[in-house]
């Protein structure tokens, strides 16, 4: 593990933070935390972490403020905490810049898994013209896909889809945003075509197509790509 | 009903006495005397008398004293100035006729003064008898009355067809209190705010108030406490033209009497049933508490045991990981508690919002499947979903829980190894959902509760608060939808959902 690699954790809860910095720096991480939303400001200029660990809600500020504020001038990853049930904020949170979300209670494994994928796909250089996931290629600038070195058929709007989600992979995008991304603007409320075209997507690209394992469905807030 | 145009004509007939009853008297009586002028030639003046006699007589069946005392007079001095000699002189010449004269003054009036007599108490026998039949019916549809709102329209129709006043009422709150003027006024606007702080007054002095009494008698409408033997129910304020007088006022007293009693009765009852929910609340309340801390105690002592066991003593690898297990399990099973807990109080504080999107079944098979990994395990799930499923219109975090809830009940009681199947499939409008599993299926008694809260299997292995089923029933009715439970005939219970859910209408281009 990369010694150097700073995760900065803000969150009001003792036991949390506790946890974390064990569970983090077990792995190999150093690890800085700050229980309020304004300290966790000054650390990350201070600190300048790799990765911030941000729970939604903070005692002193709403936790999407501090992203805003985050987001002017920190631009790597961001993981959010959250309580379940709360879609919205979520939604919120990775439409205002958060790279990925978690919600409490959630496996240490679970969260080790997130960081590495999220650091490593931030640093990946994003002009690679050709992508690989696998057996599956995707060359952004021909656009065409292979799958098992076998070209597949794709349309263009499920190019486009596999490329916007490939291309941010590890990163959850919400519903609003692909169909944004893909459709327009007028298309924001038109969930059955995202539906619709990531089944398509899956039975072309995905091994078994009921047990997707790169177009991954996060429930009620978006999609994300695995690998 | 008919009684309203009564009153109208009661009036209209005592107006007619007043006023032309008088002309009335005197044209009869002018009429009779041209009538007789013919007869008293030939037949003699006393024949005369009897004429006139008769006709007070007739007029005292319809008309007042007043009159009938002019008709007497008047009679009586016609027939004297026309027809007793000497005649067009009111002097009277033998003994004899002023005798004549004399018993025919007395004659008339005695028969006129008598006759309306007789007729005033037949009137009041009649309005007595009247006002019983309006009491009886009062009471008759005030007991067929059930709730405040039809009390008290009955109340309201009653006095308006018998008194002819609108009257407006203003109920307590239940707590002895009258409600703010806010709320009053938002039930009847025409109240102002004087009549409000009179109502005040009236229901806290259990006083009649306002315009006709001694109390604040410069007020428009007039407010009268409706009284209860244990309570007051409130205050009735109306506008009277008139003060009521005489029987009236008996009338209307036993009118408000009536009234009052009916409304106490319904307070009453309403007091009761209360008492009856808060016993309720109360007995549920002691349920979830009892439950909740015995459900909380098994995984917090196995917490406790297992880390406590870790940190003293020196434990083989397998000890330390089979005690790590533990303390895992533990946490799931008690943060699966929390959710149902949490899940049920949403749906008891009616706060549930239902967020519905069309969403691919595949994805909510797979998310549950997924969570439910380790439980599954041990089984052969059997998952049917046909190739072209439709695109579904639910809210995917509760039918995850209605899922999640369902395999996992499936789960704790079917024997390993056996099957558990899942059909999805959409026939008629209808997402179907059917879990099965080969587990002992339920008896008579549980098929009926089983989507009770806290209703639990008797000697189930599997712990649990007994919420599991009922928030299932409660995230399918926020769809709209419905859930069913029945036994297969071969073994095994089978959990049927249908949810509306319409197709995708518009045709999405590829």
């Amino acid at each position: 593990m990369n010694e150097k690699e700073t995760i900065l954790i803000i969150d009001d809860e003792l036991p949390i933070r506790r946890l974390l910095e064990i569970t983090l720096s077990a792995s190999g991480y150093k690890v800085i935390h700050s229980p309020t939303g304004r300290e966790g400001l000054i650390d990350a200029a201070t600190h300048h972490p790799s990765l911030i660990i941000l729970d939604l809600g903070l005692p002193d500020a709403d936790g999407k403020e501090i992203l805003k504020k985050l987001r002017e001038w920190f631009f790597k990853p961001v993981i959010i905490l959250s309580v379940r049930d709360s879609e919205d904020e979520i939604i919120a949170a990775l439409d205002n810049g958060a790279n990925d979300y978690l919600t409490k209670p959630f496996r240490s494994g679970e969260l080790l898994a997130r960081i590495r994928a999220t650091i490593r796909s931030s640093e990946k250089k994003k002009d690679d013209p050709v992508l690989e996931f696998g057996t599956l290629s995707i060359d952004i600038l021909n656009h065409i896909t292979k799958k098992n070195n076998e070209v597949l058929k794709l349309t263009s709007t499920e190019f486009s889809l596999l490329q916007l989600l490939a291309r941010n992979q590890g990163r959850v995008l919400t519903h609003q945003y692909i169909l944004k991304e893909i459709w327009g603007y007028g298309y924001l409320e038109q969930t059955q075509y995202l539906r619709v075209f990531v089944a398509q997507l899956r039975k072309k690209i995905e091994d078994n197509p009921s047990k997707p394992k790169l177009l991954i469905t996060e429930s009620g807030i978006g999609y994300r790509f695995g690998e | 009903m008919n009684d309203t145009p009564k009153i109208k004509q009661i009036s209209f007939m005592t107006f007619i006495s007043k006023a032309n009853h008088y002309v009335l008297s005197i044209i009869v009586i002018g009429f009779t005397v041209l009538f007789c002028f013919p007869l008293s030639g030939s037949q003699g003046y006393h024949l005369v008398s009897f004429i006139l006699l008769f006709v007070v007589s007739v007029l005292a069946t319809f008309m007042s004293i007043g009159p009938i005392l002019l008709a007497s007079a008047l009679s009586s001095l016609v027939w004297n100035f026309f027809f007793i000699p000497p005649h067009y002189t009111l002097h009277i010449e033998s003994t004899e006729d002023i005798l004549m004269f004399g018993m025919f003054f007395t004659i008339a009036l005695v028969n006129g003064v008598l006759t309306t007599r007789v007729r005033k108490q037949e009137r009041l026998a009649r309005s007595r008898e009247e006002r019983a039949n309006a009491l009886f019916q009062l009471t008759k549809e005030l007991s067929k009355a059930s709730g405040t709102s039809e009390i008290l329209h009955v109340a309201t129709q009653e006095i308006k067809k018998h008194f002819a006043v609108d009257p407006s009422f203003i109920l307590q709150d239940g707590n002895n209190h009258l409600p703010a003027f806010d709320q009053v006024q938002k039930e009847a606007d025409l109240l102002s705010r004087d009549d409000f702080l009179m109502a005040k007054w009236v229901f806290e002095y259990s006083q009649k108030a306002g315009k006709f009494t001694n109390t604040l008698s410069s007020h428009e409408n007039t407010c009268y406490p409706l009284k209860g033997s244990r309570l007051n129910p409130g205050v009735l304020m109306v506008k009277h033209t008139r003060p009521p007088a005489g029987d009236k006022i008996i009338f209307w007293n036993t009118f408000l009497t009536q009234i009052s009693n009916s409304l106490e009765r319904e307070f009453l009852e309403e007091l009761a049933k209360k008492a009856r929910f808060l016993d309720e609340s109360d007995r549920l309340y002691k349920t979830l508490f009892n439950s909740i801390s015995h459900e909380l105690r098994i995984p917090v002592s196995t917490i406790i045991g297992a880390s406590d066991t870790l940190l003293n003593g020196d434990h083989s690898e397998n000890t330390r990981s089979a005690l790590y297990n533990e303390i895992l399990s533990a946490s799931v099973r008690l943060n699966r508690l929390i959710e149902n807990l949490l899940n049920m109080s949403r749906l008891e504080s009616g706060r549930l919002s239902v967020r519905l999107d069309w969403y691919d079944i595949h994805d909510l098979v797979n998310k549950v499947t997924e969570d439910l990994k380790d439980e599954i395990k041990p089984f052969t799930l059997v998952v049917e979903v046909p190739e072209d499923m439709p695109l579904v219109w639910i809210d995917f975090g509760l039918m995850e829980q209605v899922l999640y809830n369902l395999l996992y009940n499936a789960c704790q009681h079917a024997p390993a190894t056996s099957d558990i199947s899942l059909n999805i499939c959409h026939r008629n409008s209808e997402l179907i959902i059917e879990i099965l599993d080969r587990g002992p299926g339920f008896s008579e008694e549980a098929l009926r509760n089983v989507f009770k809260k806290f209703f639990r299997v008797e000697n189930s292995k599997a712990g649990g608060l007994g919420l599991g089923l009922s928030i299932v029933k409660g995230f399918i009715e926020a769809h709209k939808g419905s859930v069913s439970v029945e036994n297969r005939k071969d073994r095994g219970a089978k959990f049927t959902i249908r949810i509306p859910s319409e197709l995708v209408n518009e045709k999405i281009a590829t």
